[in-house]
Formats: structure tokens, C-alpha cells, sequence
């Protein structure tokens, strides 16, 4: 545990334990600073100089107040579930851990909002709640332990966003501790639409590169009166991806609509939490309904009727919330599930427009096939957010170069079809050069233009989610200095 | 303090290529490779929730087990820090997508740790005479003298001075219901002589129980009660004579030598019995994985797995074989807590239950976090005294303000929930399960001998 | 100045689309003194070029609808319009999204999307003249933001261009899009003064099976069971998209009865939309009033609220001088807020009709009166709202008025960015100058 007194002569170790709350928030040695080497991506590693733990706004600051004084490279962590790398220290940086700082701090439920420090986890701001009848919607699938200060770097979005929106349409104030340490009040009080440019939604989902949140104000909703859960197996790929088209073109707007592929199933069935899914199926569709009670038998007989035109094997509604849960926590685990049939994988975030969805299937197929590595489909439907996992073992040579190819080659069919590299993943390290699928070099200079703003010297959680400069963006970029010098 | 590297390398018993693990029976990886590092394990482990950082949670803990074998860090006391701090809760296993057995993977590593750096100092002493000198040894563990050494170590002297301990001890429980029986000296002392306690009315069926080293002596009456409760339900009941204690201290602290040794003793002594009853969730837990022990001995594995699937834990076994419902009413608020190494170790959770709900007059109470640890974790909270405070108190925090007893289904957890009750000024009773159970069974049969 | 560069104008454009209007001043202002009507985005990108290289100030206008909305100049050197500007792009129904150019009438594109019970679930003012670049430029929404959400909700992805004629996409055309910064969420709401919107895309909804609008009527202005009914209502399981609190005084001018009224509206399947009529029916109690509105009536009264907003573009006999004030705030304060006004309307003389959302705490805010007495009680209105942790600022006001008056109300601690992130994209400052808050 806390060690009795520091054993190092780094004079900028020493500072920044004078900062926070004694030896037992600082790491600095190598041992204890190897579990942050990588967070929920794990390709990339880097060792950083140290791991602080604030556990106020204050400490915060004066931490990047000295770091940026000093010209230290740092970077907020969450739990370090992210999966694109956004929290690895690629430049030995000081990670400031929100983790301590963790508290509920208000919930007033007749405006529909709560106020909590970053480190607080998704769940349990819901879990605070339920008995009260109010929830929190974005719900990644990481809920049990992500901080909510991590959902608003990466902008999470999860199962139920196809309804409900992603975190940034639940984000109504924050507190953030910019590049040099000033604390500014964003939203202030979450009032909707405060005058100025929108820089609550330009913070959300700007993957800790320009600024430190340290306390949110969410948006909580009232719990929806009923809910049902449908599950539904098809022999054909084909046949579920048509009957998601056919679900939202009947005008049925689902809480969720989650597909599984064969290859999927297998992981979860194989993992913690199995339901007994048949394994010779090509896909399975969880499709939820949820709203007024009156209205849901409707929906719920309409998506039996799509499903059964579409060829389904077998469809039929949760018979109990027990029953639900389990279909849920089967699919929301599914991702480490996949530690059962494969010593490590890599997910991907693609979106596609819906209606590409059996053409994109193909293509990830031919990639899986010709690339050797198996690769598992576990997508947000309704949204058209596809999580290929490829799956690989890193102890044998050139297999994660394999698979980050393989990775990449589905993110560039989902770009070409006209979607785009990350739903809800982030950028992070992962997917920097992909970014140019979708972006032109003048589109993601506009993009380092704003962080300029924000973070000039770039000390913050530096070398995250842009490419490195084109020569054309250097050209073009040195041009314009030029012009306006 | 560790030893130099450099002594410790000119000596190794093994080698293997990169691997900074240098002795036998290192942690196995395959149990790491199921690990994708995707965090589910943090909020579930009790230490991470304590200290927030990751080499103090299930993830990291297994991180840094791959990265000695991957040779980036060596067994030295920054590494013995986080593995030695785990609780072996298990809930983490519990939380894992992809099953990952972390428990065993701590216990292996402590192993290696504790052979690279033998313990020295108090807290040598302390593990050296309780793990080899007492717990194994019938006598001695019947000698209070040493019982009190531990109480004084493990910082609860002042509950024993105040005798407040009393609060688990029979005496107090008999005076509550006025249907116990007296403190009875421990039952494999007292059912020296029989062979086979045999079954109220009809046998059904034998078995073999663990009567356990701690849980002689200081619970006899809880073994007493799982007695009567089994023999109630048409149980012959045999208590083999070579059984020892299940080593499951041992194997937590590092000693597996010692863990194999006593493993293989109650292979031996349980050799005939169909069904091996414990009432100790520790116990049972450890016992269901003995064959962890024997990876480097397949014989002894094989017989290790047959003994395995004979182990059961008392609540389950009842839930499975059926039990007759009391009739006599003990009208208490009771919550109920979730031995980690029940409900994470066996995946026991709703049989316990049932049988208090099966109670008549038992209101029972949800406390939340059930499974979350309550910091016993054996001798835990002699080695890490400030870290088993600080998440006992936490579990204190969710026990209901309102309820008269907290029920469970492991000696360990009903000493530590008795000190927390006691630190923090709460009036709750401490009960195992079963003895719930015998209660209302009594009660029932001395209404009827009344009448 | 810029009509000596008439020249340039006309080799890139036809001679109907330059139309000099030096010598018209607006009463709204924000105006040019050359008004330029492009048709496609290369003849945007022209005229932001010719501009830039000619340092000349730009103003963008869709149809001239918020005209009143912000803006210390009358006038700019080109008035860039993009009412000529319109059309859709693109409609995948199956992927429920739609692209659509700047200047398309927002009323025009729903049209289109109800042959396929489609819609965009925005419920903006003036729809029929309001384009759709306007309506994200402003960020604007109307009562059923509790249901629908607003403008930055519904956008998916933007085709912007700067100032120097770099054309700039942000998100894309699906309806989930972390890649990079949400620069969407940076042009919605900016008031034209960093780019200049091209097209649009946005997420569609189903049109509903069934919708109901009702009233309650509360004769009594008692706050504390306006409050207490209301809380029951939004604390109940029933989804009301939209859940408006309307003054006694606009109530009276839109129906009649001077009564503070909550008009409350349900979209759903029939079953479930007739069971939250039911919920509410469950509610009444005596001194209260329920009215259902059906058919025709429930499409008049929308009809009529959706014009309360004066239209800035009407100079003629429609022009309304009135001030509008948009107030935003935490949801319930709405009520106290509307308490501390009745004063101002005495004690200033000036009438104040309002509504506002008890689900979002957006409330719009009309004051009539003689200008000294308005500006004073625009002094009020903001500090009373700021002192129910909200804001006021003005969104419709004719040009002369606005020069005595302080739009924005205080600059907010990160005002330093805004600028920051202002001169990065607009270095000349061509675009919308003096539009928008702290003057950018």
C-alpha cells in the first residue's frame, strides 16, 4: 500500500506528491506503473512518468497548472476501459487518475439531472436512482465500471442510444480544467443552450485532448413506463439484416436493436454468461421496446410479424425481467467474451448507413477470410455501429499486425460505403490513420486549428486522434503562418 | 525484504526463457490469456474500490503476474505488494466475461513470491505458527492460549477483553432463542467414538462431513447444528477420523507445499465418501480446487478432481436434496451477507436463501452489495490490517440499520462481521446459516415435547 | 466600396444574382450593401473567396426570418443570401437520414418526407419560411424540445465553408459519429459567423401513429399547483413531447382566456397516446380546466404559436417591432421566473406574453411597450433570470433598438475561447462581425 516516504530524488515527482493527498496518490515506480501502460486497448504500450490522484477540481488544476509550467506532457484516465487507446501515455506523460474523484454530488430529479465528479462509474449514477424511477440512458457496455468522465471524453454511446442518443445529448454542464490549469464552467448550472459557441458538445467526445472534466451535469430520464425485449434467430444473415430494416421502416423505434453473428456466439456462449443461443445460426437480433405499456404489445406483435416474414428460426419476447437481464448481460459482456475462444482481440467501431448492412457483412467476411483471423460481429444494429472483432493471438509473430490490417480494412469498407471509422470507440491511437478515410487533410487541420485553442503547446493527451500531418496539411498550414504573420 | 536479484538468479531451481518466475509451479499461462484487459473486473474488487489504483485491482494484479513472466518486472516486493493485498475474494471472477480465473493465478503467484521472499519478522512468525503450527494440528488448535495470540495480532484484543466476541458464542444465542444447545466441546472430540452418527427416522443416505480446524473449536456449535440439521433430513452423518485442515490459509498465503500436504491428507481421509459436506465457505471453496495444487502431479490431480466433486457446501446440499420446512417461527429481521467464497467461489447465492425465507416468522432484509467482502479473507487481516478495516467498514456501511441478525455461511465472515458490529456500534447477531435452521427445527421440538 | 468590385462580382455571377442594395436600409438590419443569390456551392465558395481576398464583410441570411436576431451592423459589404440555395441532396429512407441544401424552407423538406411517414423531429417557428441553415445556424427549437430534442440533436452531419472557401465536412451521414471532434456541434448554433452552412444532414423519425395536444387552464395563478401538477405529470411514467407553460397573457391573445395554461402534447401509438389522455383526465381536480384539442382545432393552435415569433424579414404592414427575448434556465425556474415578470408589466408598463418548457427550461418571451420602458424591462427580465441561474438574450429586436441594447447579456467565463476558436476560423473576421456574443 502507501509506502512511508518517497523513494526518488525526481524533483518533479516530489512537486507533484506535494499536490495531492499523500504518498498513496502518486505511483512512480516501475512496478506500479506497468498497469498503466495500456488501458482497454492493448496493442500499444507506453510506461508513464507518473499516476497522480487528485480528488478535488483544485488539485487538479495545480497539477496541470505545474505540468504545463513545466512543459510536462499529461493525460486524464479514467477506469481505463477505453478501447481505442485514448488513455496510453505515448509520451511518458503524467496521468492524472480521476478515480478519487468519484462522488454523486446532487441529483435533483423534478429537473431531471444529477451532478457527479468524473470518476464516478455509468451504473451506478442509475443504480443511485432506480428506486426513485430515473436512470441515466447512455449505457456502453462497459456501465458496471467506466467513469462517466470517460463517457464524455469519448462521447460513449451504447445498446440503448438508438433511442435515447449518445452522451452527448445527456451532457448539460461541465466543469473542465483546460490545457493551463484555469478552470472554466461550461453550461453553467445546465442550462440548456447557453449563448456562445457550443463548446459542451465540441468537449464531449474530444477524447481528453482538450481539456480535463471535473464534474459533469447529466440529464436523467424518467424510467420508461414498460419494456420488452424480443429475441430472435435467423439461419440467414441476410434474413436479420433485413428484418432491422423492415423493424425501423415499419415506423417502430426500438430502445435497442443489437445483432449477434455465428461467430459472436459462439464467444458468449462459450464465456460467463451463456443463454443457450444455438450455435448453428448466422445471426440473432435482442430488440427492445420500450414507453408507454399500452402502446408496447403493438410494437411487440409487429416485430414478431417482420421477423417471421423474414424466415426467422425462432422469435419470442423475454417471458421475465430475469429472463431479459440474462439476455443483456450476455450480449454486454460480449466483447471480453471473447477471451474464451481467442487469447486476445481487437474490436473495431465502423458505422455503416443501415441499409448497407448485408453488403458490409460480405465484405468483413472476405477480409476474415482472406486475412486467416476469424472475425466476430456484435453490432448495434438499429444504429448500423458494427464491432467486428478480429480475433488473434499475439504470441504468435506478425499476428497483431495481422490482425490491426484486418482491423483497419473494415473500418475502410465502412468508410467507402459511406460510413465512417468509430460510432462510439474514439480515435484514440487506434484508428489515427483511418481518419483519413473520412477526413481530408484541410477537414482534420480545421480539427487541430480548435485544439490549438485549447491546448497550444499540446502537452494534453498529445499524439491521439489526428494522423500525423500529411505533407499536404503541413504545406498548406505552414502557408497560412505564413500569411498571417 | 526481497533478496538481491542476483542471488536469486545464480540458484534457480528452473528456468524457463524469459520467464522471472523461477521455481515450480508458476502461474499458469493459460489462465492469463483469457484476459483481454477490458476493466469489467474493477468495480467488483474491493481494493480497487479502496485505493482506485490498478495494480490493486484483478486486471492489473494478473497484468503485472503476465509481466514477470514475460520477464518486464521481477518478484520483488513492488510485485508481492498487489498480489499480496488481494483479498481472494473472488468476486472478480464473478464480474469476468471471459472467466478468468484470477484467484488461482494470485495463489500461484504467491507461490513464486513466497518462495523468492520468505516472510520474516512478526508477521513470518505469526503466518509460520498459525498456517504450520496450529491450524494443522488438532491439539494445539484446541489450546486457547494460542487462539488468544492470534485475537491479540489480528488487532481484536479489545474484543476479546471486553468479551464481546460473545456476540457469535453460543451462550449469548442460547439466552436469544432458549432453544440452544450448550457450548459442546468440538464434535470431532465428542463423536470420537462413533463411526456413523446416524440419521433422525429414516437414512436416506451417508455422508462425510468437514468438521474444519478454526471451526471446531471456536464454532463447535455451528457443526453441532449441521449435524442435527442433517440428520433431521435423513442423513447418516460420518466424520472421518485423518482429516485436517483444508489448507486453504495456506495456499491464500503463498504455502502450497504446506496446501498440497494437507490437501493429500484429506484426499486420503475422504476416500470412501460419497459426499463431502462442509460448512465453511472457505473450505468448501478450496477444497473444490485441489486439483489446482496437483498441476505438476497428475496422479494426485485426478484423485484431487474425483475428491472435488464430492465437496459440497451444507446449503446446497440441502437446497438439492430437499429438507423438511421448519414450523416453529423465529420472527427476525435478517439480512443476509454472501460469503465470497460462496457466492463467487461456488456460485452459491439463492440456496441460503431459500432456507432462511423457508423459515416461518424470518423477515428477511436485502442488504445491498451482499457479495461485496467483508475483509476476513483468512488471515488478511493480520498481513493487511488497514486495507481489511477500510472494507469492512464499507460492508458495515450497507448492512440495513434495522435488522437483528446477519446470517451467512463462513466462519471466517462471522468473525469479521462480529468486530465490524462491534467497531461500529451496531446490535446485529451474527449466524451461520444452518444453525438458523436447527434453531427453528429445535424450537419446533420442544413446542411439541411442551405440548 | 464594394460596388467598385461590381466587376469581379459579375464574372462570378449572373446578373440576377448580384442585386445592389446600398441604398435600402433594413429595419432589422444585418444587410449588405450587394446582395448575392448563389445557386450551388461553387458560387459560395467564389464569393467567400472574392471576399476574403478583398477583405470585405460578409452576411449570411437564409430567408431573413432572424434578421432581428443579433448583429451590432447594419450592414455588411455583400449580403450573401441563400434563399436560391436550395433543394434536397440526398433521402435514404431506409437509413432514415436526409441531406439537404442551406437554403431549403424547413416546412419544404417535411413535405417531402411525409410521403414516407418520415419527419424531422424538430418543431422549429415560422416554418414555412425558416430554411433549415437558419434553424441550425441559430440552433433554434420550439416547445416539443422535451420530446424531439433541438437542432444539435437532430444534425448529423454539416458541409461547411470558411471564410477562405475551404470546404469543411463535419460528422457524416450516419447517425453515430465519434471520428474526430464534433465540429457539428461547434457551426449549430455559431450564427453564421464561422462558415457558412452548404448542406445539412439530419436523422429522421417516423411520423407518429397518433398525436393528441391538451390544455390545462389554471384560472387561479397560483404557482404552487401549477408547480405540484406539473411535477406529478413529469414524474410520472407518461411521455409528453411537449409540456409548454404559457403566460395568461399570450394565452389570451392566442385563444381567448387569460389563464396560465399548460399545453401538453403526446406522440405515440393510438392506444398508448389514449391512455396518457387518460392519465391526465386522472389529474383534474377542481379550479383547474381541461380541453382536448381535436382536429382542426389542435392545427390551428399550432399553426397560431408557431407565428408567434415576428418574421424578420417582414418589413412591410407585418412588421412587428416587439422584443423577444429567449430565455434559458433550469426547468422549474421557469415558474418563479414567470412570477418575478408579472411585476415588470406593471411596474414598467409593458405587456410580456411567455412560454416556456417546464422539461427543457427554454422559454420564449414577448414584451410590448414603448421602447425606453421595453429596455428597461430587458434589464429586469435578465436579471431576474440570472438569478434563477439562468440567462436572457434577445432574438428578434429591429436593428435600432438593438444598437441601445445588450443582446447577449455578459460574456461567460470561456468567452476567451469563442474568440480564440472565432479567429482561427475567421482570421479577417469577414463572417456575421459584431453577430454574435462579446462581439465576435
Amino acid at each position: 500500500m502507501a509506502r512511508k516516504k518517497l523513494r526518488t530524488k525526481d524533483q518533479h515527482i516530489i512537486r507533484l506528491a506535494s499536490m495531492v493527498d499523500g504518498l498513496g496518490s502518486i505511483l512512480y515506480e516501475k512496478a506500479d506503473l506497468l498497469s498503466y501502460d495500456c488501458d482497454g486497448f492493448t496493442i500499444h504500450t507506453a510506461l508513464p512518468k507518473a499516476v497522480v490522484f487528485p480528488e478535488n477540481t483544485e488539485e487538479v488544476a495545480n497539477i496541470v497548472k505545474y505540468c504545463h509550467e513545466q512543459g510536462l506532457p499529461f493525460l486524464a484516465r479514467g477506469a481505463g476501459t477505453g478501447l481505442s487507446g485514448g488513455a496510453i501515455p505515448l509520451n511518458q506523460e503524467v496521468i492524472i487518475s480521476m478515480v478519487k474523484m468519484k462522488k454523486l454530488l446532487s441529483v435533483d430529479l423534478e429537473n431531471r439531472r444529477a451532478v457527479v465528479e468524473p470518476g464516478f462509474v455509468n451504473l451506478k449514477l442509475t443504480n443511485s436512482i432506480s428506486d426513485k424511477g430515473y436512470y441515466y440512458a447512455p449505457d456502453p457496455s462497459s456501465q458496471y465500471c467506466c467513469t462517466i468522465g470517460g463517457n464524455v471524453a469519448e462521447n460513449a454511446g451504447g445498446a440503448h442510444c438508438l433511442k435515447y442518443g449518445v452522451t452527448t445529448n445527456h451532457i448539460l454542464g461541465l466543469e473542465v480544467v483546460l490545457p493551463n490549469g484555469e478552470i472554466v464552467e461550461i453550461g453553467s448550472n445546465g442550462v440548456p443552450d447557453e449563448p456562445g459557441y457550443d463548446l459542451l458538445g465540441l468537449l464531449t467526445g474530444s477524447e481528453g485532448t482538450l481539456g480535463i472534466v471535473t464534474k459533469i451535469t447529466v440529464r436523467i430520464l424518467k424510467n420508461p413506463e414498460d419494456k420488452q425485449t424480443v429475441l430472435a434467430y435467423f439461419d440467414k444473415i441476410e434474413d436479420g439484416s433485413q428484418a432491422v430494416s423492415d423493424i425501423v421502416s415499419a415506423g417502430i423505434v426500438p430502445a435497442a436493436l443489437e445483432m449477434m453473428d455465428k461467430t459472436a456466439i459462439e464467444g458468449v456462449e462459450a464465456a460467463a454468461f451463456p443463454v443457450g443461443h444455438p450455435k448453428d445460426i448466422e445471426a440473432l437480433l435482442l430488440i427492445e421496446v420500450d414507453g408507454i405499456a399500452a402502446g408496447i404489445g403493438e410494437q411487440i406483435e409487429q416485430i414478431l410479424d417482420v421477423c417471421r416474414s423474414r424466415n426467422v428460426r425462432e422469435v419470442r419476447a423475454a417471458k421475465d425481467e430475469q429472463e431479459r437481464a440474462a439476455w443483456w448481460a450476455n450480449r454486454k459482456t460480449g466483447f471480453g467474451a471473447m477471451g474464451a475462444i481467442s487469447p486476445d482481440y481487437l474490436v473495431q467501431d465502423g458505422v455503416i448507413p443501415r441499409s448497407k448492412l448485408p453488403e458490409v457483412l460480405q465484405k468483413i467476411k472476405k477480409i476474415s477470410d482472406d486475412s486467416g483471423l476469424r472475425i466476430a460481429n456484435i453490432f448495434h444494429a438499429g444504429d448500423g455501429n458494427l464491432h467486428p472483432l478480429v480475433l488473434f493471438d499475439a504470441r504468435i509473430p506478425g499476428e497483431t499486425d495481422k490482425a490491426m490490417e484486418a482491423g483497419s480494412a473494415c473500418l475502410k469498407v465502412c468508410a467507402d460505403v459511406g460510413g465512417t471509422i468509430t460510432g462510439e470507440h474514439g480515435v484514440g491511437i487506434e484508428k489515427r490513420e483511418e481518419m483519413r478515410f473520412v477526413f481530408k487533410d484541410e477537414e482534420i487541420m480545421a480539427q487541430t486549428d480548435i485544439r490549438e485553442v485549447f491546448n497550444p503547446d499540446n502537452l494534453l493527451n498529445a499524439g491521439k486522434l489526428f494522423p500525423t500531418p500529411g505533407r499536404c496539411a503541413e504545406v498548406k498550414k505552414e502557408m497560412k503562418e505564413a500569411a498571417i504573420s | 525484504m526481497s533478496k538481491p536479484e542476483q542471488e536469486l538468479k545464480q540458484s534457480p531451481p528452473c528456468t524457463n526463457s524469459l520467464s522471472n518466475y523461477l521455481w515450480n509451479d508458476p502461474p499458469d499461462e493459460n489462465k492469463w490469456a483469457d484476459c483481454v484487459h477490458c476493466g469489467m473486473c474493477l468495480e467488483s474488487c474491493p481494493t480497487y474500490e479502496q485505493t482506485g489504483q490498478e495494480q490493486h485491482s484483478p486486471r492489473g494484479r494478473v497484468y503485472l503476474i503476465k509481466s514477470v513472466a514475460e520477464g518486464k518486472l521481477s518478484v520483488n516486493e513492488q510485485f508481492m505488494d498487489p498480489v499480496f493485498a488481494c483479498l481472494d475474494c473472488r468476486a472478480c471472477t464473478t464480474a469476468c466475461p471471459a472467466d478468468v480465473d484470477v484467484g488461482g493465478l494470485i495463489e500461484e503467484a504467491r507461490g513464486q513470491v513466497r518462495q523468492a521472499m520468505p516472510l520474516t519478522g512478526w508477521q513470518g512468525a505469526v503466518s509460520k505458527l498459525f498456517l504450520r503450527g496450529i491450524f494443522p494440528h488438532d491439539s494445539r488448535l484446541n489450546s486457547l492460549g494460542g487462539l488468544l495470540k492470534f485475537y491479540q495480532k489480528s488487532g481484536m484484543q479489545t474484543l476479546v477483553r471486553r468479551t464481546k466476541l460473545i456476540q457469535v458464542m453460543p451462550k449469548h444465542l442460547v439466552e436469544m432463542e432458549a432453544i440452544m444447545p450448550e457450548v459442546k466441546k468440538p464434535i470431532k472430540k465428542k463423536y470420537k467414538s462413533e463411526n456413523v452418527i446416524k440419521a433422525k427416522g429414516e437414512t436416506k443416505r451417508e455422508v462425510a462431513m468437514l468438521t474444519g480446524c478454526v471451526m471446531d473449536v471456536m464454532f463447535s456449535d455451528i457443526n453441532e447444528s449441521t449435524i442435527n440439521v442433517l440428520t433431521k433430513n435423513g442423513s447418516a452423518v460420518v466424520i472421518p477420523k485423518n482429516q485436517t485442515c483444508c489448507g486453504a490459509l495456506h495456499v491464500h498465503a503463498g504455502d502450497r507445499e504446506m496446501g498440497r500436504k494437507l490437501a493429500k491428507q484429506n484426499i486420503e481421509a475422504f476416500e470412501d465418501s460419497e459426499k463431502i459436506i462442509v460448512n465453511a465457505a472457505g473450505c468448501g471453496c478450496m477444497m473444490k480446487e485441489y486439483e489446482e495444487l496437483f498441476r505438476e502431479e497428475p496422479e494426485w490431480k485426478e484423485r484431487a478432481e474425483k475428491f472435488s466433486e464430492k465437496v459440497e457446501d451444507i446449503s446446497k446440499f440441502l437446497h438439492d436434496t430437499g429438507y423438511e420446512k421448519p414450523k416453529a417461527e423465529i420472527n427476525k429481521r435478517i439480512t443476509y451477507h454472501d460469503a465470497c467464497h460462496l457466492a463467487h467461489g461456488q456460485g452459491v447465492r439463492q440456496e441460503p436463501r431459500d432456507i432462511l425465507l423457508d423459515i416461518p416468522g424470518v423477515e428477511m432484509v436485502h442488504m445491498p452489495n451482499a457479495d461485496r467482502c467483508c475483509g476476513s479473507a483468512g488471515i488478511y487481516n493480520i498481513t493487511n490490517p488497514e486495507m481489511a478495516g477500510a472494507v469492512l467498514e464499507s460492508k458495515m456501511e450497507n448492512v440495513p440499520a434495522d435488522v437483528e441478525m446477519i446470517s451467512m455461511g463462513n466462519p471466517g465472515c462471522m468473525l469479521q462481521m462480529a468486530i465490524g458490529v462491534e467497531k461500529y456500534g451496531r446490535n446485529q447477531q451474527i449466524v451461520h446459516t444452518v444453525q438458523l435452521l436447527d434453531w427453528a427445527y429445535q424450537k419446533e421440538e420442544s413446542a411439541k415435547e411442551g405440548q | 466600396m464594394i460596388t467598385a468590385n461590381l466587376e469581379k462580382l459579375q464574372i462570378l455571377l449572373k446578373a440576377d444574382q448580384i442585386k445592389d442594395t446600398a441604398e435600402t436600409a433594413h429595419p432589422y438590419g444585418n444587410s449588405g450593401a450587394m446582395t448575392v443569390f448563389p445557386n450551388n456551392e461553387n458560387e459560395i465558395v467564389a464569393i467567400l473567396k472574392f471576399a476574403t481576398e478583398n477583405s470585405f464583410t460578409v452576411n449570411i441570411m437564409g430567408a431573413g426570418t432572424k434578421r432581428g436576431y443579433g448583429g451590432m451592423n447594419e450592414r455588411a459589404d455583400i449580403l450573401l443570401s441563400l434563399e436560391k440555395y436550395t433543394g434536397i441532396v440526398e433521402h435514404h429512407p431506409g437509413d432514415m437520414t436526409i441531406t439537404v441544401k442551406a437554403g431549403t424552407p424547413f416546412q419544404e423538406i417535411q413535405d417531402h418526407l411525409k410521403a414516407y411517414s418520415q419527419r424531422i423531429a424538430l418543431d422549429p417557428f415560422l416554418p414555412e419560411q425558416t430554411t433549415i441553415g437558419g434553424l441550425v445556424s441559430s440552433n433554434d427549437s420550439g416547445p416539443k424540445r422535451l420530446g424531439y430534442g433541438a437542432a444539435r440533436d437532430a444534425v448529423i452531419g454539416l458541409r461547411m465553408i470558411y471564410p477562405d472557401g475551404t470546404i469543411i465536412r463535419s460528422g457524416g451521414k450516419v447517425v453515430k459519429n465519434v471520428a474526430g471532434y464534433d465540429m457539428n456541434k461547434l457551426f449549430i448554433g455559431s450564427m453564421g459567423t464561422i462558415g457558412v452552412i452548404s448542406e445539412v444532414t439530419i436523422k429522421l423519425r417516423p411520423i407518429t401513429k397518433a398525436e393528441s395536444t391538451m390544455i390545462i387552464s389554471f384560472p387561479i395563478s397560483d404557482m404552487g399547483s401549477i408547480k405540484n401538477l406539473s411535477v406529478r405529470v413529469l414524474d410520472s411514467t407518461i411521455e409528453p413531447v411537449c409540456f409548454e407553460l404559457i403566460n395568461p397573457e399570450l394565452m389570451e391573445r392566442m385563444t381567448g382566456e387569460k389563464s396560465y395554461s399548460l399545453v401538453m402534447s403526446f406522440e405515440d401509438v393510438e392506444k398508448s397516446v389514449s391512455y396518457q389522455e387518460e392519465f391526465i383526465q386522472g389529474l383534474m381536480k377542481d379550479g383547474i380546466k381541461l380541453r382536448r384539442l381535436k382536429g382542426e382545432e389542435s392545427v390551428q393552435f399550432w399553426q397560431s404559436f408557431y407565428h408567434l415569433l415576428p418574421n424578420g424579414n417582414k418589413v412591410d404592414s407585418q412588421f412587428r417591432s416587439e422584443t423577444v427575448l429567449k430565455i434559458g434556465t433550469i426547468n422549474m425556474n421557469i415558474l418563479s421566473i414567470l412570477k418575478d415578470c408579472e411585476l415588470i408589466q406593471d411596474t414598467n408598463n409593458v405587456t410580456i406574453q411567455a412560454h416556456g418548457g417546464l422539461g427543457h427550461g427554454i422559454m420564449n418571451m414577448y414584451i410590448n411597450g414603448v421602447a425606453n420602458d421595453v429596455r428597461d424591462a430587458i434589464e429586469k427580465v435578465r436579471n431576474i433570470a440570472q438569478k434563477h441561474q439562468g440567462y436572457a438574450i434577445i432574438r428578434h429586436l429591429p436593428f435600432e433598438q438593438r444598437k441601445q441594447t445588450d443582446i447577449w447579456g455578459p460574456k461567460p467565463a470561456a468567452f476567451f475561447l469563442f474568440e480564440g476558436i472565432k479567429l482561427k476560423v475567421d482570421p479577417n473576421r469577414i463572417l456575421n462581425r459584431n453577430r454574435y456574443i462579446g462581439g465576435i
